[in-house]
């Protein structure tokens, strides 16, 4: 088998929050985690979010929002990954999300929640032990 | 022109054209604030009115680092690496309850000897049998009669934390050395030297008469007491603390600020003076005198310069007035420095009360204490307090120090104008008191005539009418009491650290282990010790502890030790005001 | 005493007391330090500090501090006698949601104006009905679309809170001229002269771009909006301040407290220099500029001395750079002070903000304002403040003003040789930056050639770095982590003053409210005003703003305009090289 390359993240803002510094962190973070990361910058909607994966073939999205939004954001992102065939990408996300809606987003396919306090080395972390090995196998 | 002149002349013209259009806008009279330039500290001298910490005068602070971490350690007192400190205040019903809190502590992390809350009979020298005090067994703190007492207690203080390991506080007064005599005697059953105990008891008997009460004889057979543990402790528990002198108690009890550090100051000389009438060098047993704390309120401006102003009195009386060489006789010891008192919190609202601790905390800081936060909140409803309320309080620590970094520099407020005024000005008012006092005779004087007494009585009047008035404002008490106004409240989860069904039941069950002591004790030897203890006492000269540490071996008990001496010194009595 | 003396003395104190206790403790050096005179060397009172209210304006903007903290529903703005100013800041779902909530906030005894939060879609420019922004309407603020959304909320504003006697606050950027339109047209219906109107719309773009994100056009069209407001403010609304500058968001994008003020600084001269630029006399306009709010943090003494530094450096700039006269146009005015920021709240143990808000009140008090304890407690749970928390922050604010005293003595710290030496510090490092960006051509250039960006990108993630090597402490975080830490929760016994169900619904009700308004509008009118935004909009020297306040009047909606200035001035495309 050959070996493995190194993990594709797209870090994304969707919506028209414009409260950026956690993406940003992360973003860095995992690049010096030895991830390769493309940062979407600011008002992505999921449409664009969702093409941006598809053309990059990344492993894992990670999605931030703050403004609320996220419940209908978030799953629209999930969705229209499924239809288009990239069901597998690991899909995670942050920002400000209420522990009662954690569940919800859950059931319609997201991973994980990393709200404040969490550290990329955790994230990092994450996304090496959930990430589809099917898509680290090589081009 | 000289500096100064510039700036009482810029004063005048702001005040006339800046300060005075200002005052009209807002139609007032005169300004509600006050502003402090250099003005204000004329004469100020660096060297002399402040050094450096560690130095004399002490101003900036007793130490010259603070190497303290806050409250790392789950429910111990502020501590550092290589230091030994008791842990915070606690104990309650029958000795083997308090044992039992102690180990369940120690499993959940904490490390400190214990800090021995006493219940009142135990306080006032009377036996937990005694019918006059049926009520009261095991209610404030632990009942302790008889050496065996102690004995159960510090079962939970072995090996790793044996006594030579450990620190112990022990809030006791009149019969402190009753109760040093009980950890003499656990120490020597356990074959440690008593010079490697270490210990603070409060042993402080001057404020009982005017704030606290648990006195039992008159002051000058108490001196007699407090002489005996000064010499014996000196002499043969070099690292027992002689005294936890307490003007906290006193401003609690009503006492302004100013007299708070006065009648300090005061009742501190008098031990002093004690120590040299009984022939010791000063240098020998000043270290050894430490404060529990002096009192505090809101106004933390003012209780930093409290502390600061303190620190110079207590350093200026050992060099002036009795002549100290040693640095650390200079030293005010104490756990915390400023704080906001418990009589600042309020029954009503009371998780406001955490909102006044981080202020007393903020205050400690800046005054070169630990930023202590204390009381924890739930202090006034009288229910103990929850381990909600402590972990408010402990957190609230941890982040002025680790997340304020409010020790990060030591007297901070160094050089302010209005604070370095504030410190000359609450000095000077002491010192006054300090001479009114003297003037009398002495702070015993002073006492047996009642002004001490009077005085904290009518300062504590004067405060509550002002309060009635709304002159002096507390939120949620006299002041934004609205209908709209909510009170929060926590959640309980944990169940209190002190199980109440014990503290019911710690009377009847303490009575019943002390019939069976006195039953199965050698009663001859009890007799004729006291006998003994009789004439001992009736001698000024001779030092009561070491017959005390026998007592305390034959199970006599606490109250047939006090009766004894109840019969030669007298009882005190107080006067009415 | 000289600061030779004393240096002699310090090092002999080094050797013989500070030393043994360093080896006591087996510490290599001391985990503290010690300031004294020497610290300060060549410090002059009247240069450095001065009296409050007069220049430097170190000790203070205004000689007197008659304020009363926590008066119910005052937020950050606090509340005097005399004085008339918005309340907290809020705003929720559609424009009914929000003026029920103001009636019902009067009810309890909040009488302040209405300081406006809006959703993201308004603040970006897009109507409640484009499919591209589902999702957001009503979330973060309310949804305006029209001046009709302005009659609505404003019905809550009548009578004895009437326009002519309350304040307004709009949190609003890019569309700002648009916004303040209708607040103009809504006075002329109700017949209230312009110039009886008070308030402060945030008006300050630049920050957008750098920190917050709420931008539409690129920064040169921007100040041109800018432009217009400041010249049409100057001349028609005496009484409303033209800018909220927030070096604030700055700091929470992750600035460190230098840049905050570095970047505040180079902002507020740029917009300073719009307005001479325009040609009008600076101290015509300046004492119309106000301050948001700077950034904060949990370092009490720091932010206090950035506050003194603040003042004094735009008191400096106002009158060195910009040859102010007027005292009144060097005051540095906000409504607040020293603060923690939001970002130092923690998720984990909420309750412990309300002891981190208490020691930002703290420094608030000590530099000068108001002791304002925020934010509420349950901030990072991001459900809206529950009136527990908000309860716990006012009842602080006034046990620190009332009972602590904080603000009996202005300026308290003045002298202190470490609060007077770090803010020297501060100060400095500031003026450092400041040059640096001076030198590329000031805040605009600063920001096309995306220096400010980077740089904050920057500091944000050192600051995580230095999180996660357990460099900077964070209680509950990590640290203090363990099994027996409990977590105290409070009671919530009073329901949310934002009623969820209706946060939810709101965007399908705004959007029927919009429809409507479109319906039984003269849209031929409609799409002449528009023609002529577009003409007029092509002129860089026309002001736009009577032709936003003909278009409000006929219910153009906001993002009708908005598109309209799009295709003139074009959209920003930052450039997100990370």
């Amino acid at each position: 088998m050959e070996s493995k390359r190194p993990i594709k993240v797209l870090i994304a803002k969707p919506g028209l929050d414009g409260h950026d510094r956690g993406a940003k962190v992360v973003a860095l973070g995992l690049r010096d985690e030895g991830m390769e990361v493309i940062y979407s910058g600011l008002r992505q909607t999921p449409e664009k979010i969702v093409q941006a994966a598809v053309q990059e073939d990344v492993d894992v999205v990670g999605l931030s929002c703050l403004s609320g939004a996220h419940k209908y954001l978030f799953s629209e992102v999930v969705c229209q990954l499924k239809e288009h065939g990239k069901g597998d990408t690991l899909v995670i996300c942050g920002g400000i999300i209420p522990e009662k809606d954690i569940p919800m987003l859950k059931e319609t396919g997201i991973s994980e929640v990393f709200g404040p306090g969490t550290s990329v080395k955790k994230i990092a972390q994450f996304i090496r032990e959930n990430v589809k090995e099917s898509s680290l196998a090589g081009d | 022109m000289s500096d100064l002149e510039k700036i009482k002349e810029k004063k005048k013209l702001w005040e006339e054209k800046v300060l005075k259009p200002a005052l009209e806008r807002f139609k007032l009279e005169k300004s509600p604030n006050k502003f402090y330039t250099p003005l204000d500290v004329e004469g100020f001298d660096f060297l002399k009115n402040v050094g450096f910490p560690g130095a004399y005068p002490f101003t900036a602070g007793t130490y010259p680092l603070l190497p303290y971490t806050v409250v790392a350690t789950k429910g111990s007192l502020p501590s550092a690496k290589g230091l030994v400190r008791a842990a915070g205040y606690s104990g309650y019903g029958t000795p083997e309850d308090t044992r039992d809190y102690y180990k369940e502590y120690q499993k959940r992390g904490l490390r400190g000897g214990p800090n021995l809350a006493f219940d009142l009979p135990t306080q006032c020298g009377f036996d937990s049998d005694n019918p006059m005090v049926r009520g009261e067994v095991g209610k404030v703190g632990v009942a302790v009669d008889t050496f065996k007492d102690f004995e159960i207690i510090y079962e939970a203080y072995q090996g790793e934390l044996d006594l030579d390991k450990i620190a112990s506080n022990f809030t006791i007064n009149a019969p402190a050395n009753i109760i040093i005599a009980f950890y003499a005697a656990l120490a020597e059953k356990r074959g440690i030297s008593l010079s490697k105990l270490r210990a603070t008891p409060q042993n402080d008997i001057l404020k009982e008469y005017i704030a606290r009460g648990t006195y039992i004889f008159p002051p000058r057979p108490a001196m007699r007491m407090f002489r005996d543990s000064v010499v014996f402790l000196t002499k043969y528990m070099p690292k027992v603390n002689v005294t936890s002198i307490g003007g906290y108690h006193i401003r609690e009890a009503g006492a302004t600020r100013e007299q708070d550090l006065a009648f300090s100051m005061a009742i501190g000389m008098e031990y002093l003076k004690c120590g040299v009438d009984a022939g010791l060098d000063i240098d020998d047993f000043a270290p050894k005198f430490t404060f529990n704390a002096f009192g505090g309120s809101m106004e933390l401006f003012k209780e930093v310069a409290f502390q600061r102003a303190a620190r110079r009195m207590w350093a200026k009386i050992l060099k002036e007035k009795f002549g100290a060489k040693n640095f650390r006789s200079m030293l005010i010891r104490q756990p915390l420095a400023a704080h906001v008192g418990c009589s600042s919190t309020t029954v009503q609202r009371p998780l406001n009360n955490l909102t006044r601790a981080v202020v007393g905390a903020i205050a400690g800081a800046l005054s070169g204490g630990p930023p202590n936060v204390y009381p924890p909140y739930d202090e006034p409803l009288g229910l103990g307090w929850s381990l909600e309320a402590r972990q408010l309080a402990e957190d609230a620590s941890r982040i002025l120090q680790f997340e304020a970094k409010l020790t990060e520099v030591i007297d901070p407020l160094a050089g302010s104008y209005y604070v370095e005024s504030l410190t000359d000005e609450i000095e000077n008012a002491a010192w006054k008191e300090l001479e009114k006092i003297d003037a009398m005779g002495g702070v015993i004087s002073a006492i047996e005539n009642g002004y001490l007494q009077r005085e904290i009585a009518r300062s504590a009047h004067e405060r509550q009418q002002k309060i009635e008035k709304g002159e002096i404002l507390i939120v949620g008490v006299n002041c934004f009491t609205g209908e709209s106004e909510l009170e929060v409240t926590v959640n309980r989860m944990v169940p209190h650290p002190y199980d109440e069904t014990k503290r019911e039941e710690a009377e009847e069950r303490q009575i019943k282990k002390l019939a069976e002591i006195k039953r199965s004790r050698d009663s001859r030897l009890v007799n004729q010790l006291l006998s003994e203890l009789k004439e001992k006492a009736k001698n000024e000269s001779e030092n009561l502890i070491p017959h005390f540490i026998e007592c305390a071996k034959a199970y006599v008990t606490l109250q047939e030790m006090c009766d004894v001496l109840r019969e030669v010194f007298g009882e005190y009595e107080p006067v009415g005001i | 005493m000289t600061v030779q003396k004393i240096r002699e003395k310090r090092a002999q104190w080094e050797e013989k007391i500070l030393k043994p206790a360093l080896d006591r403790f087996n510490l290599q050096e001391s985990p503290n330090k010690f300031y004294t005179p020497a610290e300060i060397e060549g410090f002059n009172f009247l240069e450095k500090v001065g009296f409050p209210g007069e220049y430097p304006f170190t000790a203070g903007v205004y000689p007197v501090y008659p304020y009363a903290a926590g008066t119910r529903g005052g937020g950050a703005i606090q509340a005097a006698p005399g004085l008339r100013r918005a309340g907290r800041y809020s705003g929720y779902g559609a424009p009914e949601d929000t003026r029920d909530y103001y009636k019902r906030m009067a009810e309890l005894g909040a009488k302040m104006g209405p300081n406006l939060a809006m959703d993201l879609p308004t603040q970006c420019g897009f109507d409640s009905d484009n499919p591209n922004i589902r999702g957001e309407v009503g979330k973060v603020g309310v949804a305006i679309d029209t001046l009709r959304d302005f009659e609505v909320i404003y019905e809550a504003f009548q009578g004895e809170r009437d326009l002519d006697k309350i304040a307004s606050n709009f949190t609003i950027n890019a569309p700002a001229n648009i916004i303040v339109s209708m607040y103009l047209a809504l006075a002329e219906k109700r017949g209230i002269p312009w110039s009886k109107l008070r308030g402060t719309p945030q008006n300050d773009i630049l920050k957008e771009f750098i920190a917050r994100g709420t931008y539409i056009f690129p920064p040169g069209p921007s100040m041109r909006m800018f432009r217009d407001s400041l010249v049409f403010f100057t001349k028609n609304l005496p009484g409303m301040n033209v800018t909220s500058i927030g070096g604030y968001h700055i700091r929470e994008a992750g600035a460190t407290r230098e840049q905050d003020l570095a970047f505040s600084m180079a902002i507020g001269m740029e917009y300073l220099k719009c307005g001479v630029d325009a040609g009008l006399n600076i101290d015509d306009f300046a004492p119309k500029f106000t301050f948001n709010a700077f950034g904060g943090s949990m370092e009490l003494f720091k932010e206090v001395a950035f506050q003194r530094a603040a003042r004094r450096m735009w008191a400096r700039i106002l009158r060195e750079k910009f040859k102010s006269v007027k005292p009144r146009s060097q005051l540095l005015r906000q409504p607040g002070g020293a603060h923690i920021g939001r970002t130092s709240t923690t998720k984990q143990r909420p309750l412990n903000n309300l002891t981190r808000s208490i020691v930002g009140a703290v420094a608030s008090a000590f530099s000068g304002s108001p002791p304002n304890a925020s934010p509420p407690y349950d901030e990072p749970l991001g459900l809206g403040w529950s009136l527990e928390a908000i309860q716990l922050s006012e009842d602080a604010g006034r046990i620190l003003q009332y009972e602590a005293k904080l603000t009996e003595v202005m300026d308290p710290l003045a002298g202190s040789y470490y609060v007077e030496a770090l803010t020297d510090e501060i100060e400095e490092a500031a003026w450092s930056e400041l040059e640096k960006i001076e030198a590329m051509g000031g805040a605009v250039a600063a920001i096309e050639n995306g220096y400010m960006q980077r740089e904050i990108a920057r500091s944000a993630y050192e600051q995580q770095k230095r999180i996660e090597k357990g460099e900077d402490l964070i209680v509950g975080l990590n640290c203090f982590t363990g099994e027996n830490e409990i977590e105290v929760m409070v009671n919530r016994a009073v329901p949310h003053p934002y009623d969820e169900q209706k946060r939810e619904e709101a965007e399908e009700l705004q959007i029927a409210n919009l429809k409507e308004v479109k319906r039984t509008r003269d849209n031929r009118t409609v799409n002449r005003l528009l023609q002529e935004l577009k003409v007029a909009a092509g002129k860089e020297e026309v002001n736009l703003f009577p032709y936003f306040i003909e278009c409000v009047r006929a219910y153009v909606t906001e993002q009708e305009m908005c598109d309209v200035l799009r295709e003139v001035f074009g959209e920003y495309e930052p450039s997100e090289n990370l």
